[in-house]
């Protein structure tokens, strides 16, 4: 239990008495960081959330997004940190059942799963690599078995996760504008526990999930039952299809507590419930056991007396539990009884909003010389150095990974993983496109730059499809906010992305924020996970096989920007440098035009230049069109520098484009009018990965044997322990 | 020395649900006709055979070896050990 | 015309196949619940793909206890097309209708992923359009897909041209490289890989034609009205 002493005095005084066990139970858990962002949600208010597509309505756990036609997209990101640290397994299936019960609860069907995953160095750490496969497997079986399908994520390998585990989820949802559940609630409406039963597992999770892990409790274990959920999935679509559904919250962290409080709150009604009501699976549980309990699988539901009869129909025909708990009161009070003796009784506005905190902040010290460089032994043999950063476990082919997810499921996939982003087509013939992105290397040593590029990154990854951006979701995982240090770049980093989103235009939707992510040997780097969604009105850039003579074209200037790049950081062991920098004006110019010339059908393929920077990118071209590509680095847009920092800078808003010989003018024209910087700076064909500098060799690699490299070095490293290169 | 086989059982530990037990006990076999089923729990079993001293030592190798390399994880699982000489 | 679709607790392509059965292929198909039975005048049966209970202790061994699974049994006895993809397919295999098992992929981990299959059987009711040899590209995905069967029922299938789709590669590690087989009379057919997944240009990446020739052959097996 982690009530803070000021937080029971004020408890005790606003109640007039010694608050009960359960009271305390209660209120600790709904009171705790994970539940109720005390230390956060002062600073959250700047992020802009409203635009003219989003629909904001009370009681939503997910972001709704108006996508025309009578159709909404709702979206969600939730991390599971702390449980995923312990368990990998049980811990990354819950997070994904957490998040689609999100997706759920507004009355749309879950259509897509993204999971952000990132562990210790798993080269020479074996509980790193033990927990990465673990996990994967844990999303694997849980997403397959909901037959939602997992179609886009990142996966990222940091000395700063030792002993520790990052897994974020974010999901999407998809359905009718006028099946959207409207929270709300009449007088003597009924409240309904569904799904699962409830259990000790779990229990203080949401206080775990707060607390740091080398003082937890490491009883907080959930295990996932994804057949239970899949049959809450479609218990709960018929439920809303028939119009039972009066209000809805899916049980998360702080399991009854908050789902109770929240809903009381929200709704500005009370709720009285009864512990002996709830479908328990052990029969001796304490009261405060029922409230706290984070067994998985449940949903609060709110309906009335004479629908109550149907929904109980529904969840015998798909065999789960369904319990009335409680009714609908309007004396805004929280009361929980067990029979007919209350244990206890609270204003639900003062269990549900913690008193906010203005936690103190300060630049941190070791950014004072962060910037710094220091001098490198100079590069030999730039082939070898290419072959080993595409080796390497953040840079290497992740289809070991999403191979193991089924991403076809549902009909909807047009563009599958393991391109910029991934594709979805919606009911109304437009396509949804999404993608999350992180970059803690770069957050380290710039958090406002680094958080500002990890959702231009993003951006990028859905431009390249032929999406415009329209939503975003912000993952904020920090450590302990109580170190001014950190809580400095918490704040720097929420700071650049409100800017980025006010610049252009795109609301955050949903988001969460993830604290005291230490590890042993310290806090983690700072880790904002950004998603964003974009929608495409006509038809998505597919990739269309690249062939001899096609040209290439690099859009956007690279400069010396090196720092927290897994060229500095993975060869040359380095960490610091300077940071990449997005510049608003050119990364709209260059959003724009890209989106020109794929509106104009003009291009067979657009990628992202981002980590291992343009040499990597290139790499992945001919690696995934199986054919050569000969690159003249001269030609490279931007300030003049060494060939390191032209291979391998990871600047931002950099786009490659490759067309074929026939439509190079078209394309010319349209960028010039736009007035980007950018360049042809190489053609395909043949059977090498080449850079030249002017008339000089820089690399020479073959394509077929650098593909099977890239391809095999994370199961080869996962799977037997065997380095690559 | 001698060979002894050592099982080892892993399963979930009282409290900690265990799903798929719960499926095969409620949707086949109480859905037929065995109706004095009350509880069904599943559990992975590993046969180890080993060449130790004696009976002791052939359990404690076993164990240590189950810890080490994580084979089970102590969070949820309950491991029991039988040793039998070859 | 009528094609049931079968749904168990925990399927998850009833949706997908019901799509393709009546969007794209105009037949006039119905859900049919697992407690419930299925009609006299359908015209054809598909088990669709997923994890119904779970896939818990063994791919399709508890749905294969369904209620419903004795009227599909009396319909394959009369020779009613029937077809299990997936999950389909596995239960087809645990309630008897089919020969063989499904065991755990090779690798031991789910697959997803393209493949091309070779058409070895073009008599049965869901490839009769098809040109022997003929190949599909089409998606897996599974975890339990390993088809296997001892040497002695491989012989038989061998005879009785019960093998309908073989891989065109090693994949999984399945006897011969069967991605599916039929009955001795041919109407039951079961299939790992998912053709209602691989019959629209929209999101197949290679050629849509090929796996739509699955739907287009009960088409001309069973006619379509709607």
């Amino acid at each position: 239990m982690s009530l803070e002493k000021q937080e029971l005095l004020d408890l005790k005084s606003k109640i007039g008495r010694e608050p009960t066990s359960t009271e305390l139970q209660i209120i600790a858990a709904e009171w705790s960081e994970h539940c109720s962002y005390k230390s956060s949600k002062k600073h959250l208010k700047m992020l802009p959330m409203t635009g003219p597509l989003v629909i904001n309505e009370k009681g939503y756990d997910s972001g709704v997004l108006d996508v025309g036609d009578g159709y909404v997209v709702t979206a969600h990101i939730e991390s599971h940190n702390h449980p995923s640290a312990v368990e990998p397994y049980g811990g990354a299936a819950t997070g994904v059942g957490g998040v689609i019960r999100d997706i759920l609860s507004a009355g749309t069907r879950p259509i897509a799963i993204f999971d952000g995953l990132r562990f210790g160095n798993i080269e020479n750490d074996l509980q790193a690599r033990w927990l990465f496969k673990n996990a994967v497997t844990g999303i694997a079986d849980y997403g397959n078995c909901l037959g939602i399908p997992t179609i886009g994520g990142e996966v990222e390998f940091d000395e700063c996760y030792e002993n520790y585990a990052l897994v974020d989820v974010a999901a999407l949802g998809f359905g009718k504008k006028e099946n959207l559940i409207k929270n709300h609630a009449k007088k003597d409406d009924l409240v309904v526990l569904m799904g699962g039963s409830t259990g000790r597992d779990g229990i203080g999770g949401s206080q775990f999930a707060s607390d740091s892990l080398e003082s937890e409790d490491r009883s907080a274990v959930q295990i996932p039952d994804p057949f239970i959920e899949k049959l809450i999935i479609e218990a709960v679509l018929q439920a809303r299809n028939d119009g039972l559904i009066h209000a809805m919250k899916d049980l998360g962290g702080g399991g009854l507590s908050c789902a109770i409080s929240e809903t009381a709150d929200a709704l500005e009604i009370g709720i009285e419930m009864d512990v002996d009501k709830v479908h328990t699976r052990e029969s001796d549980m304490h009261p405060d056991e029922i409230m706290v309990s984070e067994s998985q699988e449940r949903m609060l539901i709110v309906t009335s007396k004479t629908k109550l009869k149907k929904l109980e129909e529904i969840c015998k025909k798909f065999r789960i539990g369904c319990s009335v708990i409680g009714r609908v009161k309007f004396d805004n009070q929280v009361h929980i009884k067990k029979g007919s003796k209350t244990v206890a009784n609270l204003s639900a506005d003062f269990v549900a909003n913690a008193t906010l905190l203005d936690l103190p902040s300060k630049v941190p010290d070791y950014l004072k010389n962060i910037e710094t460089e220091k001098k490198f032994k100079p590069i030999s043999n730039y082939s070898k150095t290419l072959m080993k950063l595409l080796a390497s476990p953040n840079i290497a082919s992740k289809i070991w990974v999403y191979g193991q997810y089924d991403h076809e499921v549902g009909i909807r996939t047009v563009v599958k993983p393991g391109r910029d982003a991934s594709v979805l087509r919606l009911d109304n013939g437009k396509f949804l496109s999404a993608k999350i992105d992180g970059n803690p290397k770069h957050c380290y040593i710039n958090p406002r730059e680094g958080a500002i590029g990890c959702f231009e990154e993003a951006c990028r990854n859905v431009v390249c499809t032929g999406a415009k951006p329209i939503g975003m979701l912000d993952h904020l995982q920090f450590g302990n906010p109580n170190d001014p240090e950190i809580f400095w770049t918490f704040l720097e980093s929420l700071k650049g992305l409100t800017d980025f989103a006010k610049t252009f235009d795109i609301p955050c939707v949903g988001g969460k924020v993830s604290l005291y992510n230490e590890t042993p040997k310290g806090p983690i780097k700072p880790t904002p996970v950004i998603g964003v969604i974009g929608l495409i009105d006509k038809k998505p850039s597919i990739q269309q096989k690249i062939s001899k003579g096609d040209c290439l074209l690099i859009v956007g200037d690279t400069k010396d920007e090196m720092g927290g790049s897994e060229f500095f950081e993975y060869i040359h062991k380095f960490v610091g440098g300077k940071c990449p920098v997005v510049n608003f004006d050119d990364s709209k110019k260059n959003m724009k035009s890209v989106l020109d010339v794929i509106k104009n059908d003009l291009v067979k393929s657009v990628h992202d230049c981002s980590k291992g920077g343009l040499a990597i990118a290139v790499s992945e071209l001919s690696m995934t069109n199986l054919i050569g590509c000969k690159v003249s680095l001269e030609k490279v847009p931007g300030e003049k520098l060494d060939i390191d920092r032209i291979l391998f800078s990871e600047s931002h808003s950099r786009y490659l484009l490759v067309c074929d010989k026939t439509n190079l003018s078209k394309i010319e024209v349209i960028l010039k009018k736009n007035k980007v910087s950018f360049k042809q700076i190489g053609q395909f064909g043949g059977e090498k990965i080449q850079f030249f500098n002017g008339a000089k060799p820089v690399i020479d690699l073959n394509v077929e044997k650098t593909h099977k490299i890239w391809l095999h070095a994370l199961p080869n490293l996962v799977l037997h322990g065997k380095k690559s290169v | 020395m001698a060979i002894f086989d050592v099982h080892v059982i892993i399963e979930n530990k009282p409290g900690i649900s265990d799903p798929e037990g719960d499926t095969i006990l409620n949707d086949l076999v109480l859905k037929g006709t065995h109706k004095t089923v009350s509880k069904i729990k599943t559990a992975k079993m590993l046969k180890f055979t080993i060449k130790e001293k004696d009976k002791k030592s052939a359990q404690s190798k076993v164990k240590e070896i189950c810890d080490d390399l994580r084979i089970y994880n102590p969070m949820v699982s309950k491991v029991t050990y039988t040793v039998t000489q070859e | 015309m009528k094609v049931g679709v079968v749904v168990f607790p925990g399927s998850n392509c009833d949706r997908d196949m019901y799509h393709v059965l009546t969007d794209v292929f105009h037949f006039d198909a119905q859900y049919y619940w697992h407690e419930k039975g299925l009609p006299k005048n359908i015209d054809a049966v598909i088990l669709p793909g997923g994890f119904s209970y779970g896939d818990r202790l063994r791919a399709g061994v508890i749905a294969a206890h369904s209620p419903i699974i004795k009227d599909v049994q009396k319909m394959a006895k009369k020779g009613i097309p029937i077809l299990g993809v997936c999950n389909g397919f596995q239960i087809l295999v645990e309630s008897g209708l089919l020969p063989g098992v499904l065991l755990k992929n090779k690798s031991l981990n789910f697959m997803c992923e393209w493949t091309n299959l070779i058409v070895e059987n073009n008599k049965t009711p869901f490839t009769n359009q098809f040109k022997l040899n003929q190949k599909i590209p089409i998606p897996i995905a599974n975890g339990e897909g390993r088809y296997y069967v001892d040497d002695d029922t491989m012989k038989k299938l061998k005879k009785k041209n019960q093998i309908v789709f073989r891989y065109s590669e090693v994949v999984n590690g399945s006897s011969n490289r069967i991605a599916g087989v039929c009955n001795e009379d041919g109407n039951v057919v079961g299939m790992m890989p998912h053709p209602e997944r691989a019959v629209e240009s929209e999101i197949n990446p290679v050629d849509n034609k090929p796996s739509s020739l699955i739907f287009e052959s009960l088409l001309s097996k069973i006619g379509a009205t709607k």
